[in-house]
């Protein structure tokens, strides 16, 4: 029950609305039951569309999706209670003025009385080490504060997956750190997207998307290898033009 | 991104008799406000009304600089009406409308300077569970409550940027490069809001049948 299965899933959209479809996603057929998953890849790779699929944020053109159980799309509503998903930036999710308020917000469905959301809010914020930014703007937050935030409004619901998109792209360093630890201690599965290769080498398993297509499923270290044979070689291709004095104009 | 400053007042935790006043009866001096705003013909009447309700804010604790910058927010806008209600229609009708602009404004303030945003929303669930008959989810109308009051602060901070980045073209003077990025801006923002809720979860409509 505790795995994610992607059976012959492929995603494709209409360009411009024209009935010419761009696939995002090839046939991809997965089963994922390590605790730490990371997906690497470049720009428009299809990473996203990928986390997108296990939250039931994109419905699959073809194949289907099973999380913990659930299909993504014929269990949307269980599915979105089960599978938790922070975003690159922290503000497009944050939708309340203050932390207290946002975490108190995801709360609202699960908890009717008040008193216990505002109390069980105040235990998810101290859990997070936010207590004392709680009622504080979130524009006032530097963004690692914000990014523990947008995660711990996420977790006050106890997904049993978190599904993160890029989680460490806007951060500095010593943020970087902060939510690389905090990821580290949480119970729950987790499966993310990331370009910091540090914190995909920490992944008990490592997918390596190009252009819509699963190259790579391994471990961490033989994942981040394959990456950066990638890029090299994208970057060999790259400077052909220029060596032979076309510079575009 | 700049400029979120809010046009209704964040709450400011406080123990006033305005604090401790029933929700209800909040909603309602709003409501009142909102109806006199239609009802009053004396620019006088309208006067005394707003130094009330900024007697009512002070009261609460919440300050003078929050006052004065729930008004500033909406200054450059209600003196462009009030300047075109004096032409049209003379000095007391403008007076009028402009006070009674600013009554709606300082009353909805002093309700958020004093009641918590989750007290604010249980509240608005409770007035939209009759609408349940007939369909409504009663956490649909505060979830768009939520969001009005974070996207007001948004769309504001948004235009600021967009003028900043006008004047460093040197394009302050061309609306099309001031309200096109501000409309672009805020659809892109819209769609991600959809999506981060939807993500959360919030929104969907309750199933009876789940635990």
């Amino acid at each position: 029950m505790n795995s994610i299965h992607f059976d012959g899933v492929s995603v494709r959209v209409s360009v411009d609305g024209s009935d010419t479809a761009k696939t995002l996603l090839h046939d991809v057929s997965l089963e994922l039951t390590e605790r730490r998953i990371g997906v690497i890849g470049a720009n428009g790779s299809g990473k996203s569309t990928l986390l997108r699929l296990l939250n039931g944020l994109v419905a699959p053109s073809e194949g289907r999706i099973v999380v913990h159980g659930d299909d993504t799309v014929a269990n949307v509503r269980r599915i979105r209670r089960n599978v938790g998903f922070v975003f690159t930036d922290p503000l497009s999710q944050l939708v309340m003025p203050t932390g207290r308020e946002d975490v108190e917000l995801s709360l609202r469905r699960s908890i009717k009385n008040s008193k216990e959301r505002a109390a069980r809010a105040e235990t998810v914020l101290a859990r997070f080490g936010l207590l004392g930014l709680a009622d504080q703007s979130i524009y006032e937050l530097s963004g690692g504060e914000r990014q523990l935030l947008a995660l711990a409004a996420v977790l006050a619901v106890d997904p049993k997956v978190l599904v993160l998109d890029e989680p460490s792209t806007l951060l500095d360093l010593r943020n970087r750190e902060l939510l690389r630890r905090t990821i580290a201690g949480l119970d729950q599965q987790v499966i993310m997207s990331t370009h910091d290769l540090d914190l995909a080498m920490d992944m008990n398993r490592v997918l390596v998307v190009e252009s819509g297509r699963i190259v790579f499923d391994g471990d961490a270290e033989e994942g981040v290898a394959r990456y950066r044979m990638l890029c090299a070689a994208a970057l060999d291709e790259l400077p052909t033009s220029s060596r032979k004095g076309d510079v575009p104009r | 991104m700049r400029g979120h400053g809010f046009l209704i007042a964040n709450y400011v935790p406080g123990n006033s008799v305005i604090h401790r006043a029933p929700l209800l009866l909040k909603f309602l001096v709003v409501a009142a406000c909102g109806a006199a705003s239609f009802l009053v013909v004396d620019w006088a009447v309208s006067l005394v009304v707003f130094c009330i309700m900024c007697g009512l804010f002070l009261l609460s604790g919440a300050g003078l600089r929050r006052l004065a910058g729930a008004i500033r927010m909406v200054a450059p806008i209600v003196l462009v009406i009030g300047l075109f209600q004096w032409w049209q229609l003379g000095g007391p009708t403008a007076a009028r409308i402009v006070l009674n602009i600013l009554v709606c404004v300082v009353a909805a303030s002093v309700l958020t300077a004093t009641t918590p945003v989750q007290d604010l929303l249980d509240g608005v669930v409770s007035l939209a569970k009759p609408f349940r008959r007939f369909g409504a989810d009663p956490e649909r109308f505060a979830l768009t409550i939520a969001v009005m009051l974070r996207s007001i602060p948004f769309i504001a901070g948004a235009f600021a940027d967009v003028r900043d980045s006008a004047r460093a073209r040197g394009l302050e003077r061309n609306p099309r490069a001031l309200v096109l990025p501000v409309f672009i801006t805020t659809v892109a923002y819209a769609r991600q809001t959809g999506d981060a809720l939807a993500a959360r979860g919030l929104g969907e409509p309750e199933d009876p049948l789940e635990p």
